[in-house]
């Protein structure tokens, strides 16, 4: 695996900018490393939602935020030197299931050597009842290296 | 249009009403609609007897969206459930999940167990404003923890007991939710009121599905844990708070209890039973102890739970150490 083919998992969220900044850092301009910012896009919940109209305006506002969060990313890490050229995005509809696993699917197949994830930090009982994305990754990945910023 | 005397008097002559109200068609101001009324959904029409309620801490708490019906054609009793959507905070001990009421989830569910019984039963019929109108079938019979508050035995008999066919009808229970799991749908209120014990049948029916959350990375965390309370209550045949264990003569349990001994979310509550009832099988405790403050490690599915529950059972043996 590439260690240099970075994999950032983001969800537009202030946990998810810390884990952008940290790369943008450690990075900076040093040569021959990629940086793949990537969403996995969870459309809300129908059940969720009285009718229909709501719902659609609700996606479309959670696909612009990330947009928003992408051009925001890609900004700091120039900012820190990384070269344009090797700054990627990628938002994928997510197949249902666990996030962590759609993320660590994405690493697999595409040889990313390292993934960087944000962490706000959750409480024992909020990761029993909610879940946590970025201790599943740290729990499954396999031949890569996973940063957490918390 | 046929009035509600008129069509009385066609359907069910013999069925004293006290007041005749209207024919409703369209379900959307619920709030209108009693005792009287007749809501015509599905060709069929159903007479309102009056608004559900749900005892909450000795307040009787209206449900103006159910309404207990008879359907005229039959002369039997249903429950209609008329389209309320809200979201509200629902509050799990140390933490608050937004939860949202969804009809539409309900029927999916509804759609899915038909001819389950371990699963209440009904139908969906649109009213005249498409809405989704859930007609259930009434389950005659007691709340799981009525069931058992109702069995007048002390612990250690319950447990040799009555304990080994209750847990294994939960197990049935716990299999109706992992159903539930793998055709993607959660319960999302399972709470001991919502495990019903027919009547008759004795048989374990789960009720109410129209809760829903938007967890995604463990969609079924509150089920599992929802699951793991009602075997807690089931194992210990009640529920035991700190502040009640000298009350209920358990005094020099208190000394030897640490945190880790407590409920994740409840840090009041007891779950390692074994130190109250030391006659309670390790396997079985341990299930307990995955619900616990001290808990290492959660259950991430309901077929892992099950798997603990099955080997557990070699150890539940009816009559056993009863002496």
């Amino acid at each position: 695996m590439n260690f240099k083919k970075i994999l950032i998992a983001v969800d537009a969220s202030e946990n998810s900018m810390r884990a952008v900044r940290y790369v943008g850092e450690i990075v900076g301009s040093s040569p021959g490393f990629e940086v793949t910012l990537l969403h996995v896009a969870v459309s809300p919940d129908r059940d969720l939602f009285p009718d229909e109209q709501v719902w659609k305006a609700k996606k479309q506002e959670m696909q612009a935020n990330m947009e928003l969060f992408f051009r925001k990313s890609r900004t700091a890490l120039i900012e820190f030197g990384v070269p344009s050229q090797n700054i990627h995005e990628r938002y994928i509809q997510s197949g249902g299931g666990s996030l962590s696993h759609q993320i660590l699917g994405v690493q697999e197949s595409d040889g990313f050597g390292t993934i960087v994830i944000g962490r706000r930090g959750v409480s024992k009982e909020e990761e029993f009842l909610f879940g946590s994305v970025s201790n599943k990754i740290v729990h499954y990945a396999k031949g890569c290296t996973v940063w957490v910023v918390e | 249009m046929e009035t509600v005397a008129e069509l009385l008097k066609r359907l069910r002559p013999n069925l004293s009403v006290g007041q005749y109200g209207k024919i409703v068609t369209d379900t959307s101001e619920f709030m209108e609609i009693g005792y009287g009324d007749v809501i015509r959904v599905g060709g069929l029409h159903y007479l309102v007897l009056r608004d559900e309620t749900e005892r909450s801490f000795g307040i009787e708490d209206p449900k103006y969206w159910i309404k207990r019906c008879v359907l005229l054609e039959t002369g039997d009793r249903r429950i209609l459930k008329l389209v309320f959507h809200e979201s509200f905070p629902l509050r799990l001990g140390k933490l608050t999940v937004k939860c949202y009421r969804s009809p539409e989830k309900e029927s999916r569910v509804l759609e899915l167990v038909r001819g389950d019984w371990r699963f209440m039963q009904g139908i969906t019929a649109r009213d005249d404003h498409a809405n989704p109108v859930r007609v259930l079938e009434v389950i005659r019979g007691k709340r799981i923890d009525e069931f058992v508050a109702g069995l007048e035995v002390d612990h250690r008999t319950y447990f040799f007991e009555i304990f080994p066919g209750l847990f294994e009808k939960f197990m049935g229970a716990c299999e109706a939710i992992a159903f539930l799991h793998e055709h993607g749908e959660k319960h999302g209120d399972i709470r001991r009121d919502h495990l019903r014990v027919e009547s008759g049948t004795e048989r374990f029916r789960w009720i109410d599905f129209d809760y829903t959350y938007d967890f995604y990375e463990n969609p079924f965390g509150l089920d599992l844990f929802g699951l793991g309370s009602i075997l807690t209550f089931l194992v210990g045949m009640d529920i035991y708070h700190l502040g009640e264990l000298e009350r209920l003569g358990f005094s020099d349990v208190i000394s030897s209890l640490t945190s880790e001994d407590f409920s994740l979310l409840y840090p009041n509550r007891v779950v390692n039973l074994k130190k109250i009832f030391p006659y309670i099988p390790d396997g079985l405790n341990k299930i307990l102890l995955h619900f616990s403050q001290g808990a290492e490690l959660g259950y991430e599915t309901v077929a892992e739970l099950l798997r603990d529950m099955e080997s557990a059972k070699a150890q539940i043996v009816k009559g056993g150490n009863l002496s």
